[in-house]
């Protein structure tokens, strides 16, 4: 349900757009807002309700090909446990910054039922961005 | 047309001085590659060694067409946003070829189909983007004409296409920049604290890009980044 705290044994699933991927290496540019966003888009993974990790993927990679006109050959997916990376950042951040890690469904355009935001974040948290990249121990091509 | 030894001219200034000339005159910046003769103190003008020209997308820098059709009165069209941006890609494309050239930078070549390659993943992304902000990668070319003796960087793309290069040492040690359009750097570091092995000294900041190396010497960043 929108607005819902992801619970943190769960994960989310990031994509890194080829631009954040050089030589097949995640960047932290890639949990960095654009200017105009409030939040990061991520997708809750167990909200899919998949048996697998492969499954789970392969749902998301769906999603990505309707909501996306393009998806580059070295985008990347990244996994995330919500509980590590909310500990990761307030422990270590100067702030003790508090991520807030939300479902954020979306029904206009391609649907979209597990789309979530991680908030707390502003457009000059580079050291968060890499706090973020130091949890991410999955990653997975984009692309089919 | 008198021989210029920039080198020479260079070797006479210190760090900051040069860091002067290079944000003081907008000749030199528009300019700048360290490899060409300095002529705005000798006040030639530029327009004798401007070299208009057009490069093609693509994966590689060096193909270089004969003729422009930038300067040309013809193309002198009303500003319109694809007018703007078309500037903005020439202008990038224009600072690539010069990194590609810059005989002080070792891993010109390399760095230079990198950044390429990310303006056509960019563009591949949103063809209406910038592909790679030319201020940034200006801000980005200073730095590594006063810093040469740096092993090259991962670069990437912000969400703002500003340039961002990071370093990754052993221990977790990390160093991050990310270059703003507006000459100052913010700056990431992560490093072992010696006293503390399982906890980590993680700092960030912002500082112009001619005082950055000084501004974060005590973190001793360059024992691991240097070549």
């Amino acid at each position: 349900m929108k607005g819902d705290q992801i619970p943190d044994p769960d994960h989310i699933a990031r994509l890194c757009q080829p631009k954040h991927v050089p030589d097949g290496q995640i960047q932290a540019s890639a949990f960095m807002l654009k200017s105009d966003e409030e939040g990061l888009s991520v997708n809750w993974l167990e909200f899919l309700e998949c048996s697998s990790r492969d499954h789970e993927i392969a749902k998301i990679r769906n999603v990505y090909s309707l909501k996306f006109n393009r998806i580059g050959a070295r985008a990347t997916i990244a996994v995330i446990n919500v509980g590590e990376v909310r500990e990761r950042v307030l422990t270590e951040s100067e702030d003790r910054r508090n991520l807030e890690v939300l479902h954020d469904p979306k029904e206009d355009g391609p649907p979209d039922p597990s789309h979530s935001e991680i908030y707390n974040l502003t457009q000059d948290d580079e050291l968060i961005a890499e706090l973020i990249l130091e949890t991410v121990h999955e990653a997975y091509p984009a692309r089919h | 047309m008198p021989q210029i030894d920039l080198y020479k001219i260079f070797s006479e200034f210190d760090s900051g001085q040069i860091a002067s000339i290079i944000y003081g005159n907008q000749l030199i910046e528009d300019n700048f590659p360290i490899d060409d003769p300095y002529t705005g103190a000798w006040g030639i003008s530029t327009k004798t060694i401007s070299i208009p020209a057009c490069y093609r997308n693509t994966a590689f820098v060096n193909q270089e067409e004969e003729t422009s059709t930038t300067d040309l009165p013809e193309n002198q069209d009303p500003i319109t946003q694809t007018t703007l941006l078309k500037r903005e890609e020439d202008q990038v494309q224009e600072l690539i070829f010069r990194i590609k050239r810059s005989k002080s930078i070792c891993y010109r070549e390399g760095l230079a189909n990198r950044l390429l390659s990310l303006f056509n993943d960019a563009k591949e992304e949103d063809p209406d983007c910038l592909g790679i902000a030319a201020k940034s990668l200006r801000n980005f070319n200073n730095f590594l004409h006063l810093n040469t003796n740096l092993k090259c960087p991962t670069i990437s793309l912000t969400p703002d296409y500003n340039i961002y290069a990071s370093w990754k040492g052993e221990q977790g040690r990390v160093f991050s920049l990310h270059f703003l359009p507006n000459e100052d750097v913010r700056f990431v570091i992560f490093k072992p604290n010696d006293r503390h092995p399982e906890r980590k000294i993680r700092v960030s900041g912002i500082a112009t890009t001619d005082v950055l190396m000084e501004t974060v010497m005590s973190y001793r960043i360059e024992e691991w980044i240097s070549e």
